[in-house]
């Protein structure tokens, strides 16, 4: 059988969101996309992700930093560091952690989609011949890194999976602990890739100092809208997301 | 033959997958099984431990008389393999099997594979272009010279050549959606590995059978057959045969669907898809999901699987090729039973009297 996680999720629950699950979904018209990719350390590999979910081999971190140029809450960028996973049989992505520069657009993330986000400076740059990224906390740059000679390609060749976001769940009852699948949909105006650089990353400060990337896999960029779906899907995430997942009312399987 | 070998394993773990496997092989050539087709998968834990097929298929040709032996198939990425290599281990294979061999060609999907090997995505059907192409040429001339795109090399003689004339019959697997045009083009057998409806699988037989009327053979010959991938699972009792096949093809759709395609983290046209993952992924929720199974399974009483077979064989399929067990999820006696079962109640019916060429089951 495939590796299960085992990621003690008891630390993790200690300054989890806690979420009310709403039907709400958001359009943000005009985001730039960099996503950069690294294989990683095999140490431990099924206590990188919770019970609920099966690590791959190898373990991918996935750097997601979106630069939305107007949003219902202003512009923002928002940077997520995320480990490839399964749920079952499904490709997702588990969230570590984010950084948002934008304290409205934060807490909205935050209270409606579980995202797990410090403030920080961020500073998302396209040039012709690259496009960098860093991200400055408590004044450490703790991620800098580039996709450097962009070619063109098409948004079809791009994969975001739908993210898995360790969170309370607001109920009647009070709160559970839950992934929350966070969906969005992507419609592409332009797409490039490129070679991914890494100059800096501080795993510590994204939560998980045993993140430590080794070989380069992918870089792309993408200028697209995003639409962040309603909540479809929650899950247990202390057994296997064949067994512990609860349908919200989604209109359609994933 | 995945040989895929169940967590936690050990050398006795794996020796006894090897064992087991080798056991089916010769049972199939008693039995008259076709073809026995082995993968190359690398760094694929669990899934398959195959990384050395033309060892496991000497093995198998030194124990058996008449079952042809064939890569299913050889990734042709010159970061795993030069096409020299490939051509001169071939042959040997071809020898020592008596002029058994069928090679089954194509070029990975996994980044666990290509990345461990630093194998750029991108390249890949290219260099399986370049390395069909050649590989015929290697076999048949006496010096062979290339100046290519992923290999180049002065006159040499490549030595030994197979003894089957003028080659072995070559194949490509196809998974993604046009493969089975690119091997129509070239004159190439078509090993489909994705299950599929029967519509869609006859769209895509017919659409090779126009095409390959007018192919520029690689080779010196055309290899126009067509196989599928079915799961075999024959008993008396119907509900043990689908018990048994559904855990062997489940568990297969489930661990298939745990690999990292190279689709998936890189951004690339060379992988229009992520190969077989797509289809086995909506076929299977969890290890245990044995509700659903594929259209036209052969899964059953003996009538049961008859006449799925006839209706692949209506499809316009030359041979299914079966596998019969994976990570050990059925007791190796009921493997060989359903073999038995098969070739008994079964084989029959399609062996003789034949017009086309036979249904062809080996064992995978």
């Amino acid at each position: 059988m495939p590796l299960a996680g085992s990621l003690d999720i008891r630390a993790l629950l200690e300054d989890a969101p806690t979420v009310t699950i709403t039907d709400r979904e958001e359009v943000i018209e005009d985001v730039d996309i960099l996503q950069v990719l690294y294989e990683i350390g095999f140490a431990d590999l099924e206590s990188l992700v919770p019970p609920a979910l099966n690590p791959t081999i190898p373990p991918v971190i996935a750097f997601l930093a979106y630069r939305a140029k107007d949003s219902l809450w202003g512009p923002f960028s928002l940077v997520q560091v995320r480990l490839t996973a399964r749920a079952g049989v499904r490709p997702r992505a588990f969230l570590i952690s984010a950084c948002c520069d934008n304290p409205v657009a934060a807490e909205a993330l935050t209270r409606s989609w579980g995202y797990r986000i410090r403030p920080a400076d961020i500073h998302l740059r396209r040039f012709h011949d690259r496009v960098d990224c860093s991200v400055v906390a408590e004044r450490q740059t703790i991620l800098d890194l580039s996709l450097v000679d962009p070619q063109p390609i098409t948004g079809h060749d791009v994969q975001y999976p739908p993210g898995m976001h360790l969170a309370r769940i607001a109920d009647s009852s009070g709160t559970k602990p839950r992934l929350i699948q966070v969906d969005s949909e992507y419609e592409f105006r332009r797409a490039d890739r490129g070679r991914p650089e890494l100059a800096s990353f501080d795993p510590s400060a994204w939560g998980n100092k045993r993140m430590v990337p080794t070989n380069p896999v992918s870089a792309s960029f993408a200028a697209c809208k995003v639409t962040i779906s309603a909540i479809r899907y929650i899950c247990n995430p202390d057994i296997p997301s064949s067994e512990g997942t609860e349908n919200m009312g989604a209109p359609a399987a994933p | 033959m995945e040989l895929s070998v169940p967590r936690p394993w050990t050398p006795e773990s794996e020796r006894q997958v090897y064992a087991n496997a080798l056991e089916q092989v010769i049972l199939a050539d008693e039995l008259g099984f076709d073809y026995v087709w082995a993968v190359e998968h690398h760094f694929l834990e669990e899934y398959s431990h195959c990384s050395a097929p033309d060892l496991f298929l000497t093995a198998c040709a030194m124990q058996t008389k008449r079952i042809r032996v064939g890569h299913g198939i050889i990734p042709c990425v010159p970061q795993y393999q030069s096409p020299i290599r490939v051509a001169e281990r071939a042959a040997v294979l071809d020898i020592l099997s008596g002029g058994r061999l069928e090679l089954g060609t194509g070029r990975s999907a996994t980044w666990t594979e290509l990345g461990g090997f630093g194998a750029d995505p991108d390249e890949t059907k290219k260099t399986w272009d370049e390395f069909v192409r050649v590989i015929p040429k290697m076999w048949m001339q006496d010096r062979f010279s290339w100046e290519g795109r992923s290999f180049s090399m002065p006159e040499r003689a490549i030595l030994p050549k197979p003894i089957q004339k003028p080659h072995p019959p070559m194949w490509v697997a196809v998974t993604s959606p046009g493969t089975e045009l690119d091997a129509a083009d070239r004159g190439l057998g078509c090993l489909g590995l994705q299950p599929g409806g029967f519509s869609e699988s006859e769209k895509k037989v017919n659409s090779y059978r126009a095409r390959i009327e007018n192919c520029d053979p690689i080779g010196a010959f055309v290899n126009n057959k067509v196989n599928t991938v079915n799961f075999l699972s024959c008993s008396e009792d119907g509900d043990l045969a689908r018990r048994s096949g559904l855990k062997i093809a489940s568990m297969f759709s489930y661990m298939a669907s745990q690999l990292l395609s190279a689709k998936e983290v890189l951004p690339t046209h060379s992988y229009p898809s992520a190969g077989l993952l797509p289809a086995l992924r909506r076929e299977s929720g969890s290890p245990g999901d044995a509700a659903k199974s594929f259209k036209g399974v052969t899964m059953g009483t003996p009538d049961d699987v008859a006449a799925a077979v006839r209706a692949w064989e209506a499809v316009g399929f030359d041979g299914i090729n079966f596998i019969h067990q994976f990570m050990e999820i059925v007791p190796q006696q009921y493997v060989l039973d359903s073999m038995r079962l098969f070739a008994e109640e079964v084989m029959p019916q399609f062996k003789q009297g034949v017009t086309r060429e036979p249904v062809t089951a080996g064992v995978n």
